[in-house]
């Protein structure tokens, strides 16, 4: 039968630690430095050990995830199958609307990708949490010049914007992530409203600001309007429009957008090195 | 003292690697295992109170590092969560049989994640509660629950848990 055992002090221990923890909580809330400094001093510390095993590990996730994924691969190759007969029917109907873009970035002055400095990161994990399945990690910091709030791209326009960028490494936080809003303008028209991520694998939505006689319809697309304090620059593809919920009691139109960056099996994305006026 | 504290450096060392490196990436539905917050329960089992609310603190706390959530709040909960198994543990037999050691354990982890969700909704921290924390819930459990075997085998080699014998609090694996 075993004897229990009193720890003398245990209650002190966890008063104490449970202090130091909503202490640090509250300090890291408040954005004081030295506590972010802590944080980025940690992962160096680890960063060499994360290095070496991501080498033995990366195709350990790689076999898995083929494994774990085979039949949904399938299913992808056959709904982009469909998607590509749809698509080229969809270019000889709409072959204008590139003529129509360029048009309308030159009427409104948009910048293009080269009118800023890029930095291309390659994309060195996915999210690391149970709980915020909206991040991506790369292997470039402040040493390339990257700061926080810059647009990320990928494929097909833009995925997110950088947060709490380390010396050689940034997060990326998605635009899928429900906390992220952008404003955005529907090209062909002078329609703005505002995009807020829905979730992972759900379409985004906008749901105030496009009136119900606006021309904005399934396939319309949305690109970052760079108004005001908007922290991205204007013209960049965000989504295209999926599905047009009229909202007759209030005269507007819901939007249902899917993201026209490529956000899945990444392995490189370009740091737009961007910052609104009054940031720099 | 000190060989102990390096033990468990280490085991929370190589558990933090392989929650980010391996782990990330073998996810069952979309969700991982919660390997820092199994090191606090096992470190509760072989260290106690004491021990399991130090571990936890220090295997949160660089969880943390890594994660958008404000730096302590992984710590705050895995301390808890590896105080009160130890504890708990204190009134358990030292024959307590692995199933229930185990079983024990993933009730824990399910605790640990309602905390961890709790405290951050209280200081409003988004995307905690979602549309899958049901199933982060119950596969995150099963999942770390899985990997609590060979968790505790580490545990109990940074504890050095033999030498507690001499102690009354004998939780050699057996």
């Amino acid at each position: 039968m075993a004897v229990p055992r009193r720890y003398s002090g245990s209650r002190f221990t966890l008063a104490i630690l449970v202090l130091t923890s909503v202490t640090l909580i509250s300090l890291d809330a408040r954005g004081y430095a030295p506590v972010d400094n802590l944080k980025k001093a940690g992962i160096i510390i680890v960063q060499p050990f994360r290095s070496l095993t991501r080498t033995v590990f990366d195709p350990v996730g790689d076999a898995w995830e083929s494994l774990t994924n085979g039949d949904e691969l399938e299913r992808e190759n056959a709904l982009l199958r469909t998607q590509l007969d749809e698509l080229l029917d969809y270019r000889i109907a709409n072959e204008g609307a590139v003529n129509d873009l360029a048009a309308l970035r030159t009427q409104l002055d948009l910048q293009g990708l080269g009118g800023h400095d890029t930095v291309v990161a390659e994309v060195t994990a996915g999210s690391v949490s149970n709980f915020d399945p909206y991040v991506l990690e790369i292997n470039k910091g402040t040493q390339s010049g990257i700061r926080e709030g810059m647009p990320v791209i990928s494929t097909g326009g833009l995925i997110g914007r950088i947060e709490n960028p380390g010396l050689r490494d940034s997060r990326v936080r998605l635009v899928t992530d429900p906390t992220v809003n952008i404003g955005v303008l529907a090209i062909g028209t002078k329609e703005i409203g505002i995009l807020t991520g829905n979730g992972v694998d759900q379409p985004m939505r906008v749901v105030d600001g496009i009136p119900i006689s606006a021309a904005v319809e399934v396939g319309s697309i949305l690109v970052t309007s760079g108004l005001d304090r908007s922290p991205y620059p204007e013209g960049f593809a965000v989504g295209s429009v999926v599905e047009v919920i009229p909202d007759e009691v209030n005269l507007e139109k819901e939007l249902l957008v899917e993201p026209t960056g490529e956000m899945n099996n990444l392995d490189f994305v370009t740091v737009i090195l961007y910052q609104p006026p009054g940031m720099d | 003292m000190v060989v102990a504290a390096i033990k468990n450096g280490i085991a929370i060392l190589v558990l933090l690697v392989l929650q980010l490196e391996l782990f990330s990436s073998l996810r069952f539905f979309g969700v991982m295992p919660e390997l820092l917050l199994a090191a606090a329960i096992a470190a509760g089992w072989y260290g106690g109170p004491i021990g399991g609310a130090v571990v936890g603190f220090s295997s949160g706390l660089f969880y943390d590092l890594y994660l958008a959530t404000p730096l302590g709040l992984n710590a705050l909960t895995y301390a808890i969560v590896g105080y009160l198994l130890g504890q708990i543990a204190t009134f358990l037999s030292d024959e307590a049989e692995w199933i229930i050691r185990i079983t024990i354990s993933v009730v824990a982890v399910t605790i640990g994640l309602l905390l961890f969700v709790t405290f951050g909704e209280l200081i409003a921290e988004p995307n905690l509660y979602n549309r899958s924390f049901g199933k982060i819930l119950v596969v995150a459990s099963l999942y770390t629950g899985l990997l609590m075997v060979p968790i505790h085998y580490m545990m109990a080699w940074a504890f050095d848990a033999t030498r507690l014998f001499s102690s009354g609090f004998d939780r050699r694996l057996r």
